[in-house]
Order: C-alpha cells, then sequence, then structure tokens
C-alpha cells in the first residue's frame, strides 16, 4: 500500500464513525420521510400503507391548519432572525470595546443559553404571567395595567420571541465577539490614519470582515428559527386560537396525536422546501451584498 | 480423637452441611424462573406512588411474577405505548384510558381479555356499572377492566367561601348545587379582591373539559344516531353559551390567560373550579389549604358530567404464561382499588365504592355522586382532532371572537371532515 493509498483510507476511517451515523441517523430518516410522503400511513390502521401519489401534497394545499402553522413560523422568523442578530452584534461590539471583565459579562451573557427550553420556557411562564407574574406585577405597581403577553393573539408571538432572544443572544453574540475579535488590527489602524470615523470604519471595514461569520449565524438562526417548536409549544400550547402553532408543532401533532405519518411526511418536506428558499434568498442577498 | 474433638468435629460437619443445603436450597429457588411483566403507566404524580406500592404488595405475595413498571407522562405516553406495540415490543400490561381504547384497539395493540371475568377466580362483571364496562367492549368482547372512574367535578375553596358567609347552618361551607347558587357564589367571592390581589369565585381550567362536564346537563352531544359530528346541536350552543356568558356577561371569571385557573385555584386566588377526580392528589400536598368535593352543580336541565376511566389492558400477542400472571395482577389490583382511590380516584368496582373507607372520603365519595349521569367522551378514533375543534370553539367563545353557534358550526364541519377522511383511510386497510 502506498503512501498515498494509506492517507486516503486514515481519512476514511476517520470519517467513518460519522459517516456511519450520518447514514443511519439522517440519510435514512430523510429516504423513509420522502417516501412516507407519497403514502397514507396510519398508525391506527394496520397494514394502511397505500401509495397515494401526490395526494398529501394536494390536501396541504387546501389545508387551513397548514397555512396558519406556515404563518405563525414566518412570523417568528421574521421577527426573531433580525432581533436575534441586532441584538447579537450589539452585544458583540459592546464585549469587544471591552478592556476589563469581558470574560465574565460574556459567561454572563452566554449563561441563559445553558439552560434547556423547558426550563427557559417554565421561568418565563411566571415572568408573563396575567394574575402573579413579575412583568404584571411591576407594571401593577408603576400604576399600569396589566397586560396579557401570552394570551393576547397581537402580543403571544413577540413575547416568544422576547423569550428566545433572552435564550439564544449569548450563543450568537459569542460567535460574532470571536470573529470580532479575528479582524487584525492593522486595518483599522490603517483605515483610522487615513481618517476613516466609526461609522466608516464598521460600514467599510468591520462589517464586510464579518461576512462569512454573519452569514452562518444568519442561516442557522434562520434554519432553527423555522424549526420553532418547544418555544411555542411550551409557553402557549400554540395559543392563543393556535396563533402560535408552528409548522413542527402541527407536524408533531399530525404524526403522534393523530397517527398520520405519511400526511406529516409531506409537511416536513414542505418546510424544508420554504427554509430552502429563504436560505437561497439569503444566500443570493449576501453575494450580492459581496459584489 | 477426644470426645471434644468428636463434638466439634461433628458441629462442624453440621454446620457445613448445612451450609451447603441452604446454598442448594437458595440456588434452586434463584433458578426457578420469574415472569416478568412490563407495566406501563401515565402516573407520574403522587398516584404513581400508591401504584408502586401497591405492585410492591403484588410482588411479595407472588414470588413467581415480578412487575416492573415505568411512568410516562401522558402527552408522551400514548406515542410510545402505539408505536412500540405495533411491533410486538410494547410492554405486557398497560394502561389506557376509556377514551383512547378505541384507537388502541383499531391498531391491535390490545388483547380480548374476557376470561379475566370468568371462573371461580373472575372478576364479577356485576361489580361494574354496564354503562363503564361497555366503554372497554369492541365487538361483544372485553379488551380491558376499568381500574377506576374519573369524573369532573367541583373542587370549592371552603375559607373562601365561608368568608363571605355561604356557609351551612352548622357553620360549614355551603357548596352550591345550582345555576343561581353557582352564580351567586362565583359573584360573592369576588368580593375578596383587593387593588392589588384580584380574587375570582370561578375561573376556567382545561376548557375542553369544562364545556363536556356541561354538554350532558345540557343534552347536548357529540355525535349524533348515525355516528356523524353534531357538535352544533342545540344543547351544545346551550352548554357554551352559558360558558361564554361567565366572561362576556357576567365578567365572573378571569381573563383567558393560557388556563392557569387550577393554578390560581391551588394559589386560593379563585374560589372553585371544575376539575378531574384526579387532581385531589396535587390538593393533598397543600397543607393551608381547605377544600371540599362536590358534583358538578346543575347549571342546565339536569345533573350531568364528564368522566373517562383508567383501564388496564393486555398485549395482543403475548405468550399465556405472562398473561396469567398480567391477569392475576389485574385482579390484585382492582380487588385492592381502595388503595388506588386514596390516590384520588374513584373505583370502578361498585363493592369497593361501598365500602365505609371509600365512604370517608369525600372528595372521591362526593364525586362518585355523579356516576348514574356521567358521560364518556365518543369512542372514535379521530377523538384528538374532534376534541381541537371543540377546544378552539370554545376559545373563540371565550375570547368573545365569535359566538357559540357560529364557533360549533366551524368546529363540526371540520370534525366531520376528519372523520370523513379516516373512514375512508380505515376502510382502505386491509385490517
Amino acid at each position: 500500500m502506498n503512501y498515498h493509498t494509506r492517507r486516503r483510507l486514515t481519512g476514511f476511517v476517520f470519517l467513518a464513525p460519522y459517516f456511519l451515523s450520518f447514514c443511519c441517523f439522517l440519510l435514512l430518516p430523510i429516504l423513509v420521510a420522502a417516501g412516507l410522503a407519497f403514502m397514507r400511513f396510519d398508525l391506527t390502521a394496520k397494514n394502511s400503507i397505500q401509495l397515494v401519489g401526490v395526494q398529501n401534497f394536494r390536501e396541504l394545499m387546501k389545508d387551513s391548519y397548514f397555512a396558519q402553522a406556515l404563518l405563525a413560523t414566518c412570523r417568528y422568523a421574521i421577527l426573531m432572525v433580525p432581533s436575534l442578530i441586532i441584538s447579537a452584534f450589539a452585544i458583540a461590539l459592546g464585549l469587544n470595546s471591552m478592556s476589563r471583565g469581558r470574560d465574565l459579562m460574556r459567561a454572563l451573557i452566554y449563561l441563559p443559553g445553558m439552560f434547556t427550553i423547558a426550563v427557559t420556557a417554565i421561568l418565563w411562564q411566571w415572568f408573563y404571567n396575567l394574575e402573579f407574574g413579575l412583568f404584571n406585577f411591576l407594571l401593577k405597581h408603576l400604576g399600569s395595567a396589566p397586560v396579557s403577553w401570552l394570551s393576547d393573539k397581537r402580543l403571544a408571538m413577540p413575547s416568544i420571541v422576547v423569550m428566545a432572544l433572552w435564550w439564544t443572544a449569548g450563543g450568537a453574540s459569542v460567535v460574532l465577539l470571536t470573529a470580532l475579535q479575528q479582524i487584525p488590527r492593522m486595518y483599522i489602524e490603517a483605515a483610522a490614519l487615513d481618517g476613516a470615523n466609526a461609522g466608516q470604519l464598521f460600514w467599510r471595514i468591520t462589517l464586510p470582515l464579518l461576512r462569512p461569520v454573519l452569514f452562518f449565524v444568519v442561516v442557522t438562526n434562520t434554519i432553527g428559527a423555522f424549526q420553532m417548536f418547544p418555544q411555542a409549544s411550551l409557553l402557549t400550547q400554540g395559543g392563543p386560537l393556535l396563533s402560535t402553532r408552528g409548522v413542527v408543532q402541527y407536524m408533531y401533532e399530525t404524526a403522534f396525536n393523530n397517527y398520520r405519518l405519511g400526511y406529516a411526511a409531506s409537511i416536513s418536506w414542505a418546510l424544508t422546501l420554504v427554509i430552502v428558499v429563504f436560505i437561497s434568498a439569503q444566500f443570493f442577498a449576501f453575494r450580492r451584498i459581496a459584489d | 480423637m477426644n470426645a471434644r474433638s468428636s463434638i466439634g468435629l461433628l458441629g462442624l460437619t453440621c454446620l457445613v452441611l448445612g451450609l451447603v443445603r441452604a446454598d442448594v436450597f437458595s440456588l434452586a429457588t434463584a433458578k426457578k424462573p420469574k415472569v416478568e411483566i412490563s407495566f406501563w403507566n401515565g402516573f407520574t404524580g403522587p398516584d404513581g406512588r400508591v401504584m408502586l406500592e401497591m405492585i410492591r404488595d403484588f410482588n411479595k405475595e407472588n414470588p413467581d411474577v415480578e412487575i416492573s413498571m415505568q411512568r410516562i407522562a401522558w402527552a408522551l405516553y400514548y406515542n410510545k405505548v402505539m408505536v412500540s406495540g405495533l411491533d410486538g415490543r410494547g410492554p405486557e400490561l398497560f394502561v389506557v384510558h376509556a377514551s383512547a381504547l378505541t384507537r388502541m384497539h383499531r391498531a391491535g395493540i390490545v388483547a380480548d381479555d374476557d376470561d379475566i371475568f370468568q371462573g371461580p377466580s373472575g372478576i364479577p362483571q356485576s361489580d361494574f356499572d354496564p354503562y363503564v364496562l361497555e366503554q372497554t367492549m369492541f365487538g361483544g368482547h372485553h379488551s380491558a377492566v376499568p381500574l377506576d372512574i374519573h369524573p369532573q367535578g367541583m373542587f370549592c375553596n371552603s375559607d373562601m367561601l365561608k368568608n363571605v358567609g355561604i356557609v351551612n347552618s352548622d357553620g360549614t361551607a355551603r357548596v352550591p348545587v345550582n345555576r343561581t347558587e353557582f352564580i351567586a357564589a362565583a359573584r360573592g367571592m369576588m368580593k375578596l379582591s383587593t387593588s392589588l390581589d384580584a380574587k375570582f369565585g370561578f375561573a376556567l381550567t382545561a376548557w375542553q373539559n369544562n364545556f363536556m362536564s356541561l354538554l350532558p346537563q345540557f343534552d347536548g352531544h357529540y355525535l349524533d344516531a348515525n355516528g356523524r359530528a353534531d357538535l352544533n346541536n342545540p344543547g351544545n350552543v346551550a352548554a357554551l353559551t352559558f360558558l361564554g356568558s361567565l366572561r362576556n356577561g357576567m365578567h365572573l371569571i378571569p381573563p383567558p390567560d393560557n388556563q392557569m385557573g387550577w393554578v390560581g385555584y391551588r394559589q386560593q386566588k379563585v374560589g372553585m373550579v371544575f376539575e378531574g377526580v384526579y387532581m385531589l392528589g396535587d390538593l393533598l400536598r397543600l397543607k393551608d389549604m381547605h377544600y371540599v368535593g362536590a358534583p358538578i352543580p346543575t347549571i342546565g336541565n339536569h345533573p350531568g358530567t364528564l368522566a373517562d376511566s383508567h383501564c388496564l389492558c393486555i398485549r395482543s400477542g403475548i405468550d399465556l404464561k405472562k398473561r396469567e400472571a398480567a391477569q392475576r395482577f389485574i385482579r390484585f389490583l382492582s380487588a385492592n382499588s381502595i388503595r388506588w382511590a386514596a390516590a384520588g380516584q374513584v373505583p370502578a368496582r361498585r363493592s369497593v365504592r361501598a365500602l365505609d373507607a371509600f365512604k370517608k372520603m369525600q372528595v372521591q365519595s362526593a364525586f362518585a355522586k355523579q356516576i348514574p349521569f356521567m358521560k364518556y367522551p365518543p369512542r372514535i378514533t379521530t377523538l384528538f382532532e374532534l376534541g381541537l375543534e371543540v377546544q378552539l370553539a370554545v376559545e373563540k367563545v371565550i375570547r368573545g371572537t365569535a359566538q357559540p353557534k357560529e364557533a360549533l358550526d366551524i368546529a363540526n364541519t371540520n370534525a366531520q371532515r376528519a372523520m370523513d377522511r379516516d373512514a375512508e383511510q380505515s376502510a382502505g386497510s386491509k385490517r
């Protein structure tokens, strides 16, 4: 065995554990879901598996609950992703400019991300509670009327987004801070010597150099936002009037409460399509900015 | 060898022989195989501890059987039972609500269990209310043994009732029994509010259950005589109109905020709630709260409430030895259901409900008075989808975004669509 073959084989050996788990737990379920999307499969009616072609997708187009769930998911993503990027960026810039206590602040900001979503939701349920929650307690003491944070259709989704921001902004800001710290000082110093002001430094030097990392943060958080499930499921159970029930929650209920696996698989593929469209749009937008 | 040495040697020999014998016996005992039964349920609260104690006692009394219990939160429980049961990996014995039994039966997970009611050691069928037993029967065969009945009833905070002067002649809290008394009590307890601490006489808990509890009182129902969805019948509309008026007309209940009524009741901010008897376990932990259980007041034309049962099911396809062991355990639980009642349940067997020990359980025995008037949810496989439609209709009315008839019309159309789809699907299956 020559050197190159050995080297190639070594690479495969290192990759093998991940590749195997990828095939078993990701690729195979994706293929099964792809097949299921074209089938009718009800768990309670044994041997009911039938090939139905695109019937599930046709039903999906007419399903008002799916449309409502998709709208709720898009609302969440549109509110969540820009707020997250802006707040995480602001935190990262703030931390980057600190000369003392930065590590402690970074740890504190990252701390909420260490909680599980269940703990976070229980905590925020209490914050938001109408009668005996923290926010309304403070509002009452300030002389204001209590606010129905989670049961008002207009406020429920923004309230979920605020909780999700508290939970995730720390993680995104740490990534952006690391990227900020990787920008060579000489670029900033050279631009400053050429007379660039703070705004020009940010828009012309910092932001363009952060673009790859920013793209990564935007894409991963967009995918995460479209997969929104426990945030709403635990905080509002999808209410009021299903206004916060996202596509993933609807898919879960279809598969595991109504036992309609084929239809649930078609929902998952529809969601994948939506995510691909959004990510493609972001990709082209970033490329256009780069050009 | 002198006598002393001989006695010593004899003693040593006896000791060695004794040890060997004991070891041989213990080995023989250890080698005797136990029939292992896996028992799944959703009793994750204090009721689970009571069940665990009963299992320990059964295992002690039956050394040839080992029951091991797995508790899973109800929200996940049915998924796990269904998926594991379909390919034969499920537990040998499991608990299913009577309302969920139809789906489990159609999936072929539940074995027929007629023989448990037969023979001298069989559970006497006559000890059950026929209506309760009917809920577990498919095609004339028993599919499960009802362990308990859990009707919805009313929990009242006796201190709050007393504080507004709603008392009997002996000074005890007077529980409302009809619409007039109920509304008067709900209104009266609101007077306990302060500027920073709102109190309510009544609050909704699980909206769908609250609504369903009132349906029998208004002669409402879910399905018509042909088994088609009939959610918008006059009885249902009347029940929903009353529920909606509590918020939108009379302003007697708190704003709809994530169904926190039970939390408010526990915190003594709410005087009365409609809930299942199983919530008693939660109250038993509150040492400073004084409460009383009562039937749901007669708001409609006659008494009535919603109920369900925990049923003990044997998985289909298990071997005879395991089946016999599982049946022995079911008989044990059924015969000792007075212990289960203490966990906050009403036993399904009449003879157990007739015991003095049960009559002394204030909440359970008060809730049990509703058994002649109770109604179970409809026996359909699309119950979850139908329930969601009902839940949405109730929510719309409570929030004041739709009139009861309008909300129930929409619910009925959607529920029928789900039922039609399910009928078409099951007709296409080979089962």
